[in-house]
């Protein structure tokens, strides 16, 4: 047998390069010499090349048809709205870290040693589940003590200490490549007078610290809880002996609580240190207000819907995800949308009309399901003359495509408006306050929030509002609606407070207050009775005002909460598929293996007609062998699943199969089944093997 | 009841006291249950049968009562060696049948006492195994036995067969087979769809697990050359399906091309080896980069699958290809201290150079799966420029990273399902034989000992051949003195030789003259694997050889005729 069949049966390449631990990979025809110094110079040299290879990574859509322009735009206008979304995130981000940040920084200037009463200053910071916050903190805090020259912040994991040794070891080079890189490090060492001194001397660090004047060394401990308590008990009390000398500040990232921590360290240990506790935000609140900004701020122009909405949260607390992790999934929806959406080009500011004015587009905007709705209700408004335009004139189609792609995003903007509003008066009727504006968001873009017994209550609760609580939500109101009906309500409550600005808050028909339960002796008997207060003029000139404010919102919250779904042209602003997200973020490896082996015809797209329910030779040998390891009981006689196995094979070959190939076939299946971790030797029997995986499990 | 009466003052043989016992056995078994339901049975049985087994049991009678009777008459040999099998001591097989009728006894007596603690301890399993319905079926069937103070012996040796045939049949002893009976079925798939929790309890329930016996030492395994070989015979029907595959995965390939732009990472997992795909990514990237920018992207592929490989060697080689020429001489023991060189190298560059594209196979095979190595590789994850492609084989490789270090990863999942043989990846000869645990036979098997033999002195391969005879012998004696026992490999590896005995030999045979020598020769084979030693319980060495008997034949055939 030739070995190029061999090697092509197995799948295995030529080249050797399977073998090798890593390499840097050449391909096998260029694979020259000479070539790698000349292109190392081209690199160098080039500035704006990025943009150019971003350009080509966007596949024409519309069976490879579209224009070349049409997919720059579409990926330029990705470009330009993720960069506003991202600056939003980042600005939320900061925000949410200042507070702390300063505290930690105020901590860190003016505490030392000698305010300690010679103890390390510590900061123990709670982070809770929001890991990453802390990574950001200490980046930044490290900027700001470079910048001011007073010192740096080394960051030092679990991982960089499993000894002593290396721990300080790692300290003092992290310390000196922070500030003089990598070469400052080695020419620290080598540059010295005297006797040349071990790398995890501490001497060094103290040299340094004299050399740069350092007045704050910040030694933050990532993931605290994760380190050797015997080793954080040494290295402490190393410091402690050092302090003199070397001004440290330690900082505690504990994702526990401050008590489980100290409780692991000995108390002589604990004694050594003195400090503050500090907490993060957690995550949770930090995703509410990128979502809010998301998708409420006046200039976005693409919503993500209620699915994606939806999967975006059961992904964020399934896996207790950072804040970062959050906006990542909501770039790589922007980034599914236009990367894979030819109506994407349709963002393009100003809108090209010229060269949108293909076929291709014009027929895809003609087949989108909401253009037959919107079709359909001009239609039995009428207007069929306008139906018969947008069908046959491309031109027309396409203005009118403009037109209505900005009032559906007007509507959105108007839809997540309401939403907020919503939200205000929510936190005026709601003592319990639950309702995020995300939870909001999910019920108004599936269309449900307008008839939701939400608002049902909220505009119960509303009317027994007294006057001071009404004057202040209408304000908070105005500040969402710039609506005029709002502003006369506003100008009539404020004309009737004027009027009677003695009587204190006023209180309308509604409230419970004013109705007055008399208690009567009649024939001894006690007769109760309610009945309506005697309502002062004010306050009957406050009802009307409530009900107008009532009447108002009712109406507007009925004609805005419309269904996103219904809008022509929704699928161009408005991103709802749940599975890219989904597929890409959480995935599911164990059902994907267990289903290619359980059912491989759902992958290998078989042109013979095989049925998929039974096992045959015609299936991988592993997946074979796999449905017959879902039969077996626990524990697995080896030569009888070989008997069932190349039974398969007798069966269907009859004679011709030769048993040692099969036998082959039963080696590669057993080893990859091992692998997975599904079987193991097991000591019960002679050549039985123990199941170790249920699928589905 | 009445039956029974006029039943019992029709048989005249036996006294009559003893008659009164049994009726008060039977009365005393109708409490429990058993003896109410089978009346009728009972009483047309005894009125065909001669009135001295009357007393036959009540749930034999349906159908199996006629049998026994005939097979009783004829006296067959066959159930006795049966009966002798299971009860009798095998040494005196002659004399157990005819002469000691109370051994019989005694064994019966012994099931009965095991029969009533079964049912008494009724549990769930021993529905499964049957052993319940047996001991019901013993305990009624002897009560004849026990009524009777002077039974003939010939019918108690009659009677007894064929309950011991059944016993053997349907005891949970493993080398009894299957039991008959759907009742007595336990069967692996339950009726059903169970859902997977409840197949899992219904499948690890306690009790004996029923498996067949039978093993591997007539199959004859593969050596490595022969799987090669036989492999490459194969054609595979699902060529143009699998090849369908890939080039799906490969359409994706722009798209993994902007995630990486956008500072995403990925991974892909799926079953087959993904080995192919990263190969062609890497190609097409190299040819992308090289079409736009005109120069190359830097492309490090890395296999995790390859043992030995360190961390440390894959950070060195990222180092070499970023900084080309410019590396230091000395790069630094730890995976940090290059780890931290390749990022301020990276940083130095600035952000307009060429990513650094980083593809790992297997990140989640045994050499890379340490806790450890993934933090650093996470750590390469996050800095910037490189970008980061890695493979996952096994079902449950996200354990392998925790939120912090998930946030570092920043990855993206593709589900790549390529149906590809693990081949580069895993030594499936080796594999396999680890998991039927005959490690040791891959050291050189029979062919691997020849040839170490041939280089050997005189000495040594006389050694070796008094050492194999030696074995042999005990293993033919062992399986004489012991012919329950089987033969299989499990036992072929227990047989040993006592090390002073073997050094007596060796003596006598003039092979080693002292004991310093002999332990040099024994060192020997040692080195090349070619015997095993254990501590037996008193202390004393045991010395072995790893190979199964057929093969130790082999090799001592060709000792001596060589």
């Amino acid at each position: 047998m030739d070995p190029d069949g061999l090697n092509d049966a197995l799948g295995l390449s030529d080249d050797k390069s399977q073998n090798l631990g890593a390499y840097i990979y050449q391909p096998p025809k260029h694979g020259k010499a000479g070539e790698r110094p000349s292109k190392r110079r081209k690199v160098s040299v080039s500035g704006n090349e990025p943009a150019q290879i971003d350009r080509q990574r966007f596949v024409p859509l519309l069976n490879g048809d579209e224009n070349a322009q049409s997919v720059k735009l579409r990926h330029d206008s990705y470009q330009q709205l993720w960069s506003e979304q991202e600056h939003k995130i980042q600005a939320i981000l900061e925000d949410v870290d200042a507070g702390v940040l300063t505290e930690v920084s105020s901590f860190v200037r003016e505490t030392s040693s000698q305010t300690c009463n010679g103890c390390i200053p510590t900061a123990l910071v709670t982070v809770g589940s929001n890991v990453s916050s802390l990574s950001r903190l200490l980046s930044r805090l490290n900027e700001q003590l470079i910048s001011t020259e007073e010192g740096s912040v080394v960051v030092l994991e679990s991982g960089d200490a499993p000894n002593l040794k290396t721990t300080l070891k790692n300290i003092i080079r992290a310390t000196i490549t922070n500030t003089d890189g990598n070469d400052g490090y080695q020419r620290f060492l080598t540059d010295r007078s005297g006797p040349r001194l071990l790398g995890y001397d501490l001497d060094l660090l103290h040299d340094y610290v004299q050399r740069k004047g350092t007045k704050k060394l910040v030694l933050a401990l990532r993931d605290s809880e994760a380190f050797d308590t015997g080793l954080l008990t040494d290295l402490l009390s190393l410091f402690k002996s050092w302090i003199d000398r070397i001004p440290f500040t330690i900082l505690l990232g504990i994702s526990t609580s401050v008590e489980l921590f100290e409780g692991r360290l000995p108390r002589s240990c604990v004694a050594l240190l003195q400090g503050k506790h500090f907490e993060v935000q957690e995550a949770g609140n930090c995703v509410d207000r990128i979502y809010e900004s998301l998708q409420t701020a006046s200039s976005t122009q693409l919503w993500l819907g209620r699915n994606i909405t939806s999967t975006l949260f059961e992904i964020t607390s399934d896996y207790f995800q950072s804040p970062e992790a959050f906006s990542r999934m909501v770039k790589y929806a922007y980034m599914s949308h236009f990367f894979a959406n030819p109506l994407a080009v349709l963002f393009a500011k100003p809108v090209p009309i010229a060269l949108l004015s293909q076929r291709k587009l014009c027929e895809v905007i003609r087949n989108l399901p909401s253009f037959r709705i919107f079709c359909e209700d001009l239609v039995e408004e009428g207007s069929t003359k306008q139906v018969r335009d947008m069908l046959e004139n491309d031109g027309y189609l396409l203005k009118e495509t403009i037109r209505c792609l900005d009032a559906g995003q007007q509507k959105m903007r108007s839809i997540f408006q309401a939403v907020l509003a919503v939200h205000v008066c929510l936190q005026y009727t709601q003592n319990t306050g639950k309702a995020t504006v995300s939870d909001l968001s999910v019920r108004a873009l599936s269309g449900e929030l307008a008839d939701s017994t939400l608002v049902d209550d909220m505009i119960a609760m509303m009317k027994a509002l007294d006057s001071n609580k009404l004057d202040e939500l209408i304000g908070r109101l105005q500040d969402i609606l710039y609506n005029e009906q709002l502003g006369a309500i506003k100008a009539n409550l404020k004309l009737l407070l004027e009027t009677c600005p003695e009587s204190g808050s006023l209180r309308s028909g509604y409230n419970i207050n004013s109705t007055v339960t008399t208690t009567t002796v009649v024939q001894s008997r006690v007769q109760l009775s309610k009945g309506k207060a005697e309502l002062s003029e004010q306050d009957v000139e406050y009802t009307k005002i409530i009900d107008q404010l009532l009447v108002f919102l009712q109406d507007y919250l009925a004609e805005t909460l419309i269904r996103p779904q219904d809008m022509f042209l929704h699928e161009a602003f408005l991103f709802d598929l749940r599975n890219p997200l989904k597929e890409t973020f959480a995935p599911r490896p164990r059902f994907a293996i267990e289903r290619a082996l359980a059912t491989p015809f759902d992958y290998l797209l078989s042109s013979s007609d095989a049925t998929a329910t039974k096992i045959s030779a015609k299936q991988p040998a592993t997946a074979i062998l796999y449905q017959l390891y879902l039969e077996s009981g626990a524990l697995v006689n080896v030569h009888d699943l070989w008997r069932a196995f190349s039974g398969v094979f007798e069966n269907e070959e009859g004679d011709s199969c030769d048993d040692r190939v099969v036998m082959s076939l039963f080696y590669s299946a057993l080893s990859e089944l091992k692998t997975f971790g599904v079987i193991k030797n097991s000591r019960k029997k002679t050549d039985h093997l123990a199941k170790s995986a249920w699928m589905g499990l | 009841m009445k039956r029974k009466l006029s039943d019992s003052g029709e048989t005249p043989a036996v006294s009559t006291p003893k008659r009164r016992r049994t009726a008060l056995e039977q009365a005393n078994g109708a409490p429990n249950g058993h003896a109410p339901t089978h009346p009728p049975p009972n009483g047309d049985a005894s009125y065909e049968l001669p009135p001295s087994r009357d007393q036959s049991t009540p749930k034999k009678a349906n159908g199996i009562s006629a049998t026994p009777l005939k097979e009783s008459g004829l006296k067959t040999p066959t159930h006795k060696s049966k009966a002798r099998d299971l009860f009798a001591t095998p040494t005196k097989p002659k004399s157990a049948t005819a002469a000691t009728p109370s051994r019989v006894q005694n064994a019966d007596r012994s099931a009965r006492k095991k029969s009533a603690r079964v049912l008494f301890e009724q549990d769930e399993d021993a529905a499964w195994d049957g052993s319940e319905q047996l001991a019901e079926e013993i305990l009624q069937g002897d009560e004849p036995d026990i009524g009777k103070a002077a039974p003939p012996l010939a019918d108690s040796i009659e009677a007894d067969p064929e309950e011991v045939e059944e016993k053997g049949a349907k005891q949970p002893k493993r080398r009894a087979g299957r039991p008959k009976g759907a009742r007595n079925k336990r069967s692996p798939t339950p009726e059903g769809e169970l859902p997977a929790h409840e197949r899992y309890f219904f499948q690890n329930r306690a009790g004996p697990v029923k498996t067949s016996n039978a093993n591997l030492n007539k199959v004859s395994l593969l050596t490595h050359e022969e799987y090669f070989e036989k492999m490459g015979l194969y054609e595979d029907p699902c060529r143009d399906e699998k090849e369908y595959l890939l080039s799906l995965h490969h359409r994706s390939f722009p798209q993994w091309a902007f995630e990486f732009d956008e500072g995403f990472n990925i991974c892909i997992f799926g079953y087959g080896s993904k080995r192919k795909l990263v190969e062609q990514f890497a190609d097409w990237t190299y040819h992308h980069s090289l079409s736009n920018t005109a120069s190359p992207s830097i492309i490090i592929i890395v296999n995790g699958y390859t043992p030995g490989i360190s961390i440390r060697s894959i950070f060195a080689t990222i180092v070499t290809a970023v900084m080309g020429d410019d590396v230091p001489s000395k790069l630094g023991a730890q995976p940090t201290e290059v780890l931290e060189l390749l990022q301020s190298a990276l940083k130095s560059g600035g952000e307009t150079e060429q990513p650094v594209t980083v593809l790992i196979n297997s990140i989640d095979a045994p050499p890379l799966r340490r806790a450890a190595n993934q933090a650093l590789l996470a750590r390469l994850a996050a800095t910037p420029r490189i970008r980061l492609l890695v493979t996952a084989d096994t079902p449950n490789f996200p354990v392998m990273w925790d939120i912090s270090l998930r946030d570092q990863l920043n990855l993206v999942f593709h589900d790549c399902t390529t149906f590809l043989p693990f081949s580069a990846e895993a030594d499936v000869v080796e594999e396999v034989h680890s998991l039927l645990g005959r490690k040791g036979r891959r050291v050189g098997g029979k062919e691997g000992v020849g040839f170490v033999l041939k280089s050997l002195p005189e000495n040594a391969r006389n050694l070796y051949r008094l050492l194999l005879t030696e074995l042999i012998t005990v293993m033919e004696d062992g399986n004489q003195s012991d012919d329950e026992a089987p033969a299989d490999g499990c036992k072929a590896d227990d047989t040993g030789i006592e090390f002073r005995q073997l050094y007596q030999k060796a003596t006598e045979e003039f092979v080693a003259s002292s004991e310093m020598m002999f332990r040099t020769l024994l060192k020997e084979f040692h080195d090349h694997q070619m015997i095993t030693s254990r501590m037996d319980a008193s202390g004393g060495e045991i010395l072995g050889v790893p190979l199964s008997r057929d093969e130790m034949e082999g090799v001592l055939e060709d000792l001596v005729l060589g």
